[in-house]
């Protein structure tokens, strides 16, 4: 274990770090919001008596791509945590902007698919089955988004080795946020793409 | 603090396997031509066995201390609770 999560470890008295357990509140939080929105979809799905559904618009292909990207992106930021961990700081550079890379990917596939989705304008008005897809998923865009903003913040933290002992624990919090996100697509991806 | 060594990048690497497997098995079995509602309760097993499997090992539940999977797992239960008033709200009307 590097300096940086030995510190952190000496710094609790539950047994877990403070901001550790402190993300997993925070996380427990969003899965009743996610949970929430995925159990209003599917009340109505199961109560609308002719669901109208994508009906051709949407693209298993690219929905399929992104959910690749993310479960890579969750593998490179776990792969960023082991190297922090081998106090590997070139390795955890390297594997945390591999996984702003993917996300950033994974916003750029979901622009596309919007703007396809304006260009035959299908909007948020057009039918209930519209308005549940773009609610979930730029809700999920936007914690996406909100990953990358933290991961970059963290990413600027590897440049000074003397700051990362003292901060290198942030990126374990940024990976359990991300993973989050990663779920909450596991999820949405087939109720949205597969089965609708 | 882990009450157990955290898993080595090997393991993480056979994770990913899994997880991308799962995807793509998801994606094949939807477009079996089976009913709606049994594709549905196959692709979401798949899916809550790979949300479990991030949980786990990338999330390291496995080997953090396990009061910390009560704290992920306690909102599930209060969402279980309140879908179900909803859909008993269905069947017993007051």
């Amino acid at each position: 274990m590097s300096q940086a999560h030995a510190a952190t470890v000496e710094s609790v008295s539950t047994g877990i770090p403070s901001g550790k357990l402190g993300m997993w509140v925070f996380l427990a939080s969003e899965v009743m919001f996610f949970t929430g929105l995925v159990a209003a979809y599917i009340v109505l799905r199961l109560g609308h008596p002719a669901w109208p559904g994508p009906e051709g618009h949407l693209s298993v292909p690219l929905g399929t791509l992104n959910t690749f990207i993310l479960i890579c992106s969750s593998a490179t930021i776990v792969m960023a945590l082991a190297a922090s961990q081998e106090g590997k700081l070139s390795g955890t550079r390297g594997w945390l902007l591999a996984t702003i890379l993917l996300g950033a990917s994974f916003l750029g596939i979901k622009a596309v698919e919007y703007s396809a989705k304006f260009s035959h304008h299908i909007l948020p008005s057009t039918n209930v089955f519209w308005s549940c897809y773009y609610t979930m998923t730029a809700l999920h865009a936007l914690h996406v988004l909100g990953g990358i903003i933290f991961n970059v913040v963290v990413l600027g933290m590897t440049g000074n080795a003397q700051a990362w002992l003292r901060r290198g624990h942030l990126l374990e919090l940024a990976g359990l946020y991300w993973h989050f996100v990663d779920i909450v697509w596991i999820f949405l991806f087939p109720l949205l793409y597969l089965l609708s | 603090m882990s009450t157990a060594t955290p898993p080595s990048p090997r393991t993480y690497l056979a994770i990913w396997g899994w997880l991308a497997g799962l995807m793509l098995l998801s994606v094949l079995l939807s477009e079996l031509p089976l009913s709606g509602r049994t594709i549905a309760l196959i692709v979401l097993a798949l899916s809550t066995v790979k949300a479990l499997l991030v949980a786990l090992y990338y999330m390291h539940l496995k080997f953090d201390r396990r009061w910390l999977a009560f704290v992920a797992v306690f909102p599930l239960i209060l969402v279980v609770v309140a879908v179900g008033v909803v859909a008993s709200s269905r069947l017993v009307r007051l």
